[in-house]
């Protein structure tokens, strides 16, 4: 079980290329960190993974459990098995983030859950998330804070339960208290049943939720890959020191 | 033309006023900035009769439009029904009646209560604003008499409903409603008419004065369905010292609509809250201008509009802020939105203001835009189709308006009537959508 990257060559519509050819493996059950600096491509991976009609895929393509997703419509791509916790969450206005999450959690089922079964779910969610009650009345992100909506998109993970789980940034902008909050709610949810891919700028959040598996991006390539070292190593030379290695290396 | 039912001498009078002002002014074209402009080149208005019907017993007796709009009958305050040129029922709930509550034909009003009646008739309406103006001034027939006397409480709301059932025909309909001093009460005004195979008019003038600390919840509800209803018409509000009214008129179906909403804070602590939602789809044309008009002190507003278009449809929206001299201290404010869901509709979404005084707070704003493809990418990658999608984003944009009628019927008939709207153009927008992403 595992979601599968081969190749990907990705370009905004209209504009010149920015993903160079990505490789990228992520078992259901290991957590992967793929980080890099402003302008790499991380966010561009993680809107292509989900179909996000804005990117263009030139070359390359994008399997779960061994089934071509290159060309499947976002809401496909949700119900096979994909979430994207965003790293800009759109505002809903008029939908209640409890009934948003009924809907989302409905899209994925024959049958709709049961009102009571609902309610028990996301109350033990939110509680993990120490979300007040109140939260789940008003519209989904209207008025909310930064940490707030981070959260709300941790919640909508916890209510939905995908195989793979690509988190965009979702440590930037968070103080130290949300980021921990955040933290515990996704190493809670970690486990055999879910493959998380972590895109950071930072090695901040890496010290909550450990990976196994570290990626490095460049101006749109993986340029390294390692274990969990390999995020001390950055930490400890920065972005410009790693890309005057792969320079050097590349010379 | 009709000759009047009234032989109130006053009322004969403006009658005579306004049939000089309506023979004397041409058709009107209205034209606005840019690309719009409403035109009646194509209403057959000598084709059109005011066409008188009997009297009936009960709401079942109407076209099923009617019932399916006004909601239970034990919820109803009072009911009166003009179809057509005629009053053709009027009911009002014993209890209601009981609190000194009238609710009739404004043509029996003139005769039962001239006193009362002449007082406020037209004192905020003027035959002279126009052709269609002075034609309703003139030809009315029917019409309805809102009445609720000082300190009392209502809390079931009074209807009234202009109905057209028949093509051919040319309804002139007045309604005059006064809510006396302190008092609460819920009115609808509802114009409706089933899928006419043909042209009518719809002629109206409806003018509410909320006197000092009255408390009013207003709503109008036209759905003309999809035949060649003209509408053109005046409303204007008044709301007196210290008196709060909160209006919010849905447009949701005319071939044609040109109407002029106005809602007028006249004293020092009148205070206001305008919310409105128009939904055009086929080939429909809708022309709105409101004014928020402040002439005193201390004077509050709020008005929000949204829009939606599907198909060829047209929409304009203008609003207007206007604060006198004198009316310093007055707040106000003005947003409008208008959503394209259709490559080929048309729309514009006009704020303006004019403040001849120092000291106040207005401003406006107003948005013309397409539904916003993140929005949709962020629900579809919840799972949701495409469609369902759209559809949740459209009804959650009209939602802050909806929930603004405060009145749990009426609302679930509006929610009703746009879900159905949505689903009727379900493919065409959510191709527009998809082909934009």
């Amino acid at each position: 079980m595992s979601l599968e990257i081969q190749n990907l060559h990705v370009r905004v519509e209209g504009a010149d290329e920015i993903l160079h050819g990505v490789d990228l493996r992520v078992e259901k059950g290991e957590t992967h960190a793929l980080m890099g600096p402003n302008g790499s491509g991380k966010s561009t991976l993680a809107n292509t993974i989900m179909g996000n009609p804005s990117y263009e895929i030139t070359e390359g393509g994008i399997f779960l459990n061994g089934e071509d997703l290159t060309e499947a419509d976002p809401d496909e791509r949700a119900r096979a098995g994909i979430f994207m916790a965003f790293q800009y969450p759109a505002t809903i206005p008029g939908v209640s983030v409890a009934n948003f999450l009924r809907l989302a959690v409905n899209a994925g089922r024959e049958e709709p859950i049961r009102v009571k079964e609902f309610g028990e779910l996301l109350r033990k969610n939110m509680e993990m998330l120490k979300i007040d009650p109140q939260f789940n009345k008003r519209y989904l992100n209207e008025g909310f804070s930064g940490g707030e909506k981070k959260r709300a998109e941790i919640l909508q993970l916890a209510m939905l339960r995908p195989e793979i789980a690509v988190l965009d940034e979702t440590d930037s902008g968070l103080d130290i208290d949300a980021l921990r909050i955040v933290s515990d709610g996704v190493n809670e949810l970690r486990g055999p049943e879910l493959g998380a891919l972590i895109i950071t700028h930072y090695t901040r959040i890496l010290r909550y939720v450990r990976p196994e598996f570290v990626h490095i991006m460049l101006d749109g390539r993986i340029v390294r890959q390692g274990g969990p070292e390999l995020a001390d190593l950055l930490e400890a030379e920065g972005y410009e020191g790693i890309r005057a290695e792969v320079a050097a290396s590349a010379g | 033309m009709p000759a009047s039912a009234s032989t109130n001498r006053f009322l004969e009078e403006r009658r005579r006023a306004a049939l000089e002002v309506y023979e004397r002014e041409p058709v009107p074209t209205w034209r606005r900035s840019g690309f719009w402009t409403t035109s009646l080149k194509r209403l057959r208005l000598d084709e059109l009769e005011p066409r008188r019907y009997e009297p009936l017993d009960s709401v079942q007796d109407l076209d099923p439009v009617v019932a399916e709009a006004i909601g239970e009958p034990d919820e109803l305050g009072g009911l009166i029904v003009q179809r057509g040129a005629s009053t053709v029922l009027c009911w009002l709930d014993p209890e209601v009646a009981e609190q000194g509550v009238v609710l009739s034909s404004l043509e029996r009003a003139f005769e039962k209560r001239p006193e009362a009646v002449e007082r406020w008739y037209m004192r905020r309406l003027s035959e002279g604003e126009g052709k269609f103006p002075a034609a309703t001034a003139a030809f009315w027939t029917g019409g309805a008499f809102v009445w609720v006397p000082p300190e009392v409480a209502v809390e079931k709301p009074l209807q009234v409903v202009y109905l057209l059932d028949e093509p051919g025909v040319a309804q002139y309909a007045h309604t005059l409603g006064v809510v006396g001093e302190l008092s609460q009460c819920r009115i609808r005004e509802y114009d409706l008419a089933p899928d006419l195979d043909g042209q009518a008019l719809h002629s109206g003038a409806f003018e509410l004065y909320c006197r000092a600390g009255s408390q009013v919840r207003l709503a109008h509800f036209q759905d003309w369905g999809a035949g060649e209803v003209h509408d053109i018409s005046t409303k204007r509000v008044e709301i007196a010292r210290d008196a709060h009214c909160a209006w919010t008129p849905i447009h949701l179906g005319g071939h044609l609509t040109r109407q002029t909403l106005d809602i007028v804070t006249a004293e020092s602590g009148s205070d206001m809250r305008h919310k409105g939602i128009y939904f055009t789809e086929g080939a429909e044309h809708l022309d709105l201008f409101t004014t928020d008009l402040k002439e005193q002190p201390h004077t509050n507003g709020d008005t929000v509009w949204k829009g939606a278009l599907t198909g060829e449809s047209r929409a304009s929206y203008e609003g207007l802020i206007q604060i006198v001299r004198g009316a310093q201290e007055s707040h106000t404010y003005l947003q409008t939105h208008s959503m394209l869901l259709s490559p080929r509709a048309r729309t514009d979404a006009i704020p303006s203001l004019i403040v001849e005084t120092d000291n106040v707070s207005a401003s406006h704003g107003g948005t013309v835009g397409e539904l916003d493809d993140e929005l949709v990418f962020y629900m579809m990658t919840r799972g949701i189709p495409r469609s369902e999608a759209v559809r949740i984003l459209v009804e959650g944009y009209f939602e802050e308006v909806v929930q603004a009628l405060e009145d749990p019927s009426l609302e679930a008939l509006v929610r009703r009537r746009i879900a159905a709207k949505l689903e009727a153009a379900e493919e065409q927008v959510v191709e527009f959508i998809a082909e934009r992403g």
